[in-house]
């Protein structure tokens, strides 16, 4: 069943060069997501995965085509939309001087719930942590409390922008474990990402996006055997990264 | 009416405030260390150094001089005029008087000659009208004419008046303004720049519920802080509120409500923190000096004062005052509360016209 149907959407902002212009940056995406899945928006940076994750969470006007997420439509019911999801932004900075316990409370009571803070600390193993600062955390510390804080209104779809940008690799690990564990309970997550390797592991099914469009979307595997089974740059076989690179091109993106 | 989760993170809001001792004890430091300075000189101009030169020997020059020392305005030196020259122009003198030899009543007019120190302009208005006064007074002794008029000052309000009570109200206004303007629009700025506005429109809270949490945390702030500088005064400096507190502390809600949107409204015009500061500096600073929070409006320049009035720290600072020092009741209609009533009305158009949600969340 398809929890989140995306249709013909956009999203247009004045070009950054003659604010008098503009241009999509989500040009008319269309995808759906079944419930359960792990599910990974790739591109390379601009591509516009991040403009069409807020659009989904209600962080941004929808300027042309229509989200739904579990049967609620995202343009006119928000707020509804708002009590289902769980958000993680890339930039995850808090109040000053409010430890991780009284931060995830704060968030709990946004929805009208009360949390035990232990209890959502001990899922993303911080539950040492609860009397610290959100800025004396390590930067992996830090991305698990923000999924600490998008999981205070139990949701059914969990939005990850960007989780493990910046990270080492035992910290990527640990956080890839993390979000096994959630979908494995049930969880459909939804996440962005420009790292190869995380979506080729992590992901049942990728879209991969550039210049506002979704130019391939199939299982890991799939997308393999149809854009790199003769690998162009790996010689002994290709993955993710060279399905990538024949589909979005060679040249650097800023 | 006031939802559950506004009123936690109020809460939350007033924990922020607290834990930071520091911002807490300067916002307190400005009002209590000018009450302190002003409290002790009693508002009174300190006495002017007068150099006194007696060149005449005659009965009218003497006469002159004991009532130019006599004059608590002055702190007189007698001697010679070229070594208080070099006292005035060292600066221990603020000016000296000549009595010429010719000074004599019986031999008409004799000119007296004043040396100023040029940088000392505001006193040479109270020098001269004193000496004009004991030169006429003398003038009349001297020729034994009773004078026709004679004034004598009663105080209508029959009450002691001292500057620190006249002072009080406005450095209250003063740090009101201070306390929401910080409080709404360099929060608000602070909070859109490291994209935890974001993280609140995350969840299901609407705009108005983050600023009723605001207003609310600062009132309790504001009230707070004001109440630990009321009682200090009254408790310290004997400062007698005239009206009552029930006047004074609605006076203070509505100054912070208009204060609040305003701040709404810079924070949101503002883009960056670089630029709220001096946005903000640009609103608070003019009304420092014109709003009349250290001398009345009354004795600006007539042309300024039109405008200075009607600035919203002035009519704030006027409210309170009317409250501490004429008892007025807050429900006097007057030019004060229509003034409020503007501002309020003004400052809430503003404020929800400019608080851009989108805007502000992105």
């Amino acid at each position: 069943m398809n929890i989140i149907q995306v249709n013909q959407l956009i999203k247009t902002y004045p070009k950054p060069e003659n604010k008098k212009e503009t241009f999509n940056a989500v040009d008319g995406i269309s995808f759906n997501i079944e419930e359960g899945e792990i599910y990974g928006i790739l591109g390379p940076n601009g591509a516009g995965k991040t403009s069409t994750l807020e659009m989904l969470e209600g962080l941004n006007d929808i300027d042309g085509g229509n989200a739904s997420i579990g049967g609620l439509d995202v343009a006119s019911d928000p707020f509804k939309v708002k009590k289902i999801i769980g958000v993680q932004l890339q930039a995850n900075e808090y109040f000053d001087r409010i430890n991780l316990g009284e931060l995830l409370i704060l968030f709990g009571k946004l929805y009208s719930h009360d949390v035990d803070p232990l209890d959502l600390l001990k899922k993303v193993d911080l539950v040492d942590k609860s009397n610290a600062k959100p800025d004396e955390l390590s930067g992996g510390q830090k991305q698990r409390f923000s999924i600490a804080c998008a999981l205070v209104n139990d949701p059914k779809v969990l939005f990850l922008d960007e989780p493990t940008t910046g990270l080492d690799p035992q910290a990527k690990r640990n956080l890839w474990n993390l979000i096994r564990e959630l979908n494995t309970a049930g969880m459909t997550i939804v996440l962005t990402t420009h790292n190869m390797e995380e979506a080729e592991n992590l992901c049942d099914r990728i879209a991969i996006m550039d210049k506002g469009k979704v130019i391939a979307e199939d299982t890991p595997e799939s997308l393999i055997m149809k854009y790199a089974s003769k690998p162009p740059i790996a010689p002994l076989h290709g993955n993710i990264e060279d399905v990538f690179l024949v589909l979005t091109g060679h040249e650097l993106r800023d | 009416m006031i939802t559950n989760s506004q009123l936690h993170l109020a809460k939350v809001f007033l924990l922020i405030f607290f834990r930071d001792r520091q911002s807490i004890l300067f916002s307190l430091f400005f009002p209590l260390i000018f009450m302190g300075a002003f409290s002790f000189s009693g508002g009174e101009p300190d006495p002017v150094n007068l150099g006194l030169v007696n060149n005449a020997d005659s009965s009218a020059s003497k006469n002159f001089s004991e009532l130019v020392i006599a004059d608590p305005l002055f702190n007189v030196t007698l001697g010679k005029e070229d070594a208080l020259k070099e006292q005035l122009i060292l600066g221990d003198q603020t000016a000296i008087l000549v009595i010429p030899k010719n000074f004599n009543s019986n031999e008409g007019s004799s000119e007296l000659k004043l040396l100023l120190d040029a940088s000392q302009v505001r006193q040479q208005g109270v020098i001269k009208e004193v000496l004009n006064s004991s030169l006429l007074a003398i003038e009349n002794e001297l020729r034994g004419i009773k004078p026709m008029f004679t004034l004598k000052i009663e105080d209508v309000k029959a009450r002691p008046q001292r500057y620190i009570d006249f002072l009080l109200p406005g450095l209250l206004a003063f740090m009101l303004m201070n306390l929401c303007l910080a409080g709404s629009g360099f929060n608000v700025v602070e909070y859109r720049r490291r994209g935890i506005l974001k993280r609140l429109f995350v969840t299901p809270i609407l705009p108005k519920d983050f600023i009723i949490s605001i207003v609310l945390a600062r009132m309790v702030i504001v009230l707070m802080q004001i109440s630990v500088v009321l009682g200090l005064a009254t408790v310290l400096l004997d400062i007698n509120i005239v009206g009552s507190f029930l006047s004074l502390y609605t006076m203070i809600i509505l100054g912070a409500f208009i204060f609040l949107c305003i701040g709404f409204c810079l924070g949101s015009v503002a883009k960056t923190q670089e630029a709220i500061r001096p946005i903000v500096g640009l609103i608070t600073f003019p009304q420092l000096i014109l709003s009349g929070v250290f001398f009345p409006i009354s004795s600006m320049p007539d042309l300024l004062q039109p405008f200075a009035s009607a600035l919203p720290l002035s009519v704030i600072v006027t409210g309170l005052r009317d409250v501490a020092n004429d008892g007025v009741s807050l429900f006097a209609f007057n030019s004060t509360a229509l003034g409020i009533g503007c501002w309020m009305i003004l400052s809430f158009i503003l404020a929800t016209r400019y608080f851009v949600w989108k805007e502000v969340a992105n």
